[in-house]
């Protein structure tokens, strides 16, 4: 009922007005238009809440229709409107050009602050961090930037530091050649029963490179659920948008 | 008392045009448009001063701004119509006064197009097809 309320008070407030209007009118001449205009005015205040079940508010209806007319009366209304609406397209376009810069801006900061953490939590330095950033809400006024995708690559030298084989699915086309450090070799003349236990200890320290290789490829897959966790806990980031590639995941 | 002042102004320049009406009728012209727009100035502070009441009372009672808007518009077009006729008819050019008066009714009936507009297309849409 509330609706009804405001609707006679506001046919009432433009009966009063409209009387005050004829009453402040400067001469007789005028006054069977402005009479006009005002019973106008009266009738469609009457009609509102039709006007409004038909066409949506019948004030901003009459708003539109009021500019409308203003624009047909005045002569070069049709190209300054062409203007305005080509200055406002600028307008909107830049603001979308400085609003991807800022983004990208922001994007970078975030990556740069994750690979100090990262460097502080698990010692990885020279993690290379994308972070991706998109807005929400963009529609409304209230849109807000998010982290969609955050890609870490963790360092290679790690792991090969570790004597691991270099190249993985994960490290792309620039494996580093790795070349096997020369070892010691001890010549005795006269004592070529001993050559199997060189044999035998050769092949032992390989067997110790492959299980460090092992050990390697575990210490990497553990970096890269501790680099992820790291990342959930301190960005509360859903997993899902979290990748880690390189340095041990690539070896897992 | 700015009524003291308003006639006492008119009462002047009165006077003035009348004893330089027959030397010279053009200065006589250009008092009685100066005496015109002086007292339109005196005027216009208590007429802004109307205006806000009213629109200050229209918005606190929740009044559509844009019917307010139509009828300061209607207002002011009938005075500076008026004003200027009346200035024009000074001269003594009786035809340019009536087609400012004119111009004047013409502008108000312009802003009842779009208002007859609303209605009759709201009307049509209530008529049955």
């Amino acid at each position: 009922m509330s609706w009804l309320g405001g609707w006679l008070r506001e046919i009432i407030l433009i009966v009063l007005l409209a009387t005050f209007v004829e009453l402040l009118l400067p001469s007789k001449s005028m006054e069977r238009y402005a009479r006009l205009v005002l019973s106008l005015l009266i009738l469609l205040t009457l009609l509102g809440p039709i006007v409004s079940l038909l066409k949506g508010s019948a004030a901003s209806e009459l708003s539109l229709a009021l500019s409308r007319s203003d624009g047909g009366t005045s002569g070069q209304t049709g190209t300054a409107a062409a203007e305005l609406q080509k200055i406002l397209a600028d307008g909107r376009r830049l603001a979308a050009g400085s609003r991807d810069q800022s983004l990208k801006l922001a994007a970078q900061q975030i990556a740069g602050q994750m690979r100090d953490q990262i460097a502080a939590e698990t010692g990885k330095h020279g993690a290379n961090v994308n972070v991706t950033l998109a807005l929400t809400n963009e529609a409304d006024a209230t849109w807000a930037p998010a982290i969609t995708q955050v890609v870490v690559t963790l360092p290679g030298e790690a792991g090969a530091a570790q004597g691991n084989a270099p190249g993985g699915p994960g490290s792309g086309g620039s494996t580093p050649i790795m070349v096997q450090p020369v070892e010691d070799i001890k010549v005795k003349l006269g004592e070529g029963e001993n050559r199997p236990k060189e044999q035998d200890a050769s092949a032992g320290r390989a067997d110790l490179a492959v299980s460090g290789t092992d050990e390697g490829g575990g210490s990497g897959g553990a970096d890269a659920q501790a680099v992820t966790a790291l990342l959930e806990k301190n960005w509360s980031l859903d997993p899902g948008k979290i990748k880690v590639v390189g340095g041990g995941t690539d070896k897992l | 008392m700015e009524i003291i002042q308003i006639v006492g102004i008119g009462l002047m320049s009165t006077v003035l045009i009348l004893v330089l009406k027959e030397q010279k009728p053009m200065f006589a012209f250009l008092l009685a448009a100066a005496t015109g727009i002086l007292i339109f100035l005196f005027l216009i502070g208590r007429i802004g001063g109307v205006i806000s009441t009213l629109q200050r009372l229209a918005e606190s009672s929740g009044m559509e701004t844009v019917y307010l808007k139509t009828v300061f518009k209607i207002i002011g077009i009938a005075y500076i119509a008026e004003f200027g006729a009346q200035i024009v008819r000074d001269a003594g050019q009786e035809s340019i006064a009536s087609k400012i008066e004119l111009a004047g009714k013409v502008l108000i009936m312009t802003l009842a197009v779009p208002i007859i507009g609303i209605i009759i297309e709201t009307v049509m849409k209530l008529l049955p097809a």
